[in-house]
């Protein structure tokens, strides 16, 4: 066979081979980087978490002298202050902030029926400054679970299967809002 | 084909052909970080990798005007071109060319952050691109340009020359989407943020040639990436080994 040839075929297999590994250490990559990135989304949501969780005593203090009627809701957001400080798993503390959340909710809707509370202005500050954290929560909720849909598709699809199941890669659970939260906050005036 | 225009083109086809199969991959990258990256609200912007769209809207008395067509707008890149000849073929040389830009505020519906283009790969079509000859008299606003730049576009004989003229703009309004790197807005003290976005600014950072700014949807975006690094790798690859064999042939090592 001709040298020409040979050097021809030889060129055609290094870049099959070139292609064929650069397509998968791509797969690889984008692997690493989405199970990763769902650690960072999560990081993300906790940093907020913890900021609203040190914006809790300050809020209570400011609505326990009004609220005289909302003992329970207090307390129960005191408890799942609590509990969210105490978490160590994400399961954990996903489900002591859907309480916070649920709890934040309803002292905010209350708080309406309350005038001498919506004159105070430490307490409209604080919950401007919850309010905020609360969306921005909701969004990184939203970003979590679109990671988290991102890896879960990817691993599940081919030729990125293969590679995930190399890595023993597994789903990743969503961040899911409680039955709860889903009900609106009843007001009485 | 003279033979040594035929070696010629083999060598430059196995040249284009490295080029092309490099670029495959990079597009390929750029594909993966861009299908990895879900789209985050300006608002909730955390620091790292992030990927947002929105409209431009351009910080106070930062604004340029585009040279060729006068646009108000964040960044402008512009190419003249010239058509000359030679050994009986005609090609376009660039005479001109400038590239600038400024910062920039992107607006979704909870927010603007500032961004940096500096530093990004652009993808944009192209806002002007005309042609004018001797028989096609250019505009005066285009010969003004070219007199203030001291681009000469008349030949010896006092005839125009067959010009092109090329320009892409970020105007304010324009919807973008970008992959970048939300560091540290270096124009807000630390400590002095009125609130978490106000101290980000989406930047280069360690992303190099992933800095990508376009003016198309996602999709569309990984559409034209898709057909990037499909035709890059086997466009490539093909041209690679077609070189080769047109050199092997050349030199009878066939």
């Amino acid at each position: 066979m001709a040298l020409g040839f040979v050097i021809i075929i030889a060129v055609i297999v290094v870049l099959f081979i070139i292609g064929f590994f650069g397509y998968f250490i791509s797969i690889y990559n984008a692997l690493v980087r989405l199970k990763n990135d769902i650690k960072k989304a999560w990081a993300n949501i906790d940093v907020l978490l913890k900021q609203r969780t040190d914006e809790l005593p300050k809020l209570i203090a400011s609505v326990k002298g009004y609220m005289k009627h909302e003992k329970d809701t207090l307390e129960a957001l005191t408890k799942a202050r609590t509990d969210f400080m105490n978490a160590k798993t994400f399961k954990d503390k996903a489900a002591a902030d859907n309480v916070i959340s649920g709890a934040l909710k309803t002292i905010f809707a209350v708080a309406e029926n309350y005038p001498n509370l919506k004159a105070n202005e430490n307490f409209m500050q604080l919950q401007g400054r919850i309010s905020g954290l609360e969306n921005e929560l909701a969004d990184r909720r939203e970003f979590y679970n679109d990671s988290v849909n991102t890896y879960n598709i990817r691993i599940h699809s081919f030729p990125d299967m293969i590679m995930a199941g190399m890595l023993k890669y597994k789903d990743e659970e969503m961040f899911k809002v409680a039955e709860a939260d889903k009900q609106d906050v009843k007001v009485e005036f | 084909m003279a033979e040594g225009e035929f070696i010629f083109w083999c060598i430059i086809g196995v040249g284009f052909g490295i080029t092309l199969f490099i670029k495959g991959f990079q597009s390929l990258r750029l594909k993966r970080f861009i299908e990895t990256t879900p789209t985050s609200k300006v608002r909730s912007l955390a620091m790292g990798r992030v990927e947002i769209c929105g409209e431009v809207v351009p910080a106070e008395k930062q604004i340029l005007k585009s040279p060729l067509t006068g646009k108000d707008c964040v960044y402008y890149y512009y190419k003249v071109e010239e058509l000359r000849r030679s050994n009986k073929r005609s090609y376009w040389a660039v005479i001109d060319t400038m590239k600038a830009d400024v910062k920039f505020f992107l607006k979704d519906d909870t927010g603007a952050v500032l961004v940096e283009p500096n530093g990004a790969s652009i993808s944009i079509p192209a806002d002007f691109n005309s042609q004018y000859s001797s028989f096609n008299a250019m505009p005066e606003n285009i010969r003004t340009f070219l007199q203030s730049g001291n681009v000469k576009y008349k030949t010896l004989f006092g005839t125009t020359k067959t010009l092109r003229f090329t320009e892409f703009v970020i105007a304010p309004g324009d919807k973008l989407y970008i992959l970048g790197y939300a560091g540290n807005n270096p124009f807000v003290e630390d400590g002095t943020a009125k609130d978490n976005v106000d101290g980000i600014m989406i930047q280069k950072g360690n992303l190099g040639k992933c800095y990508y700014i376009a003016d198309k949807p996602e999709k569309d975006v990984l559409k034209k990436l898709k057909w990037g690094w499909i035709g890059g790798l086997f466009g490539g690859g093909a041209l690679i080994v077609g070189g080769l064999a047109g050199i092997f042939i050349y030199f009878g090592v066939f």
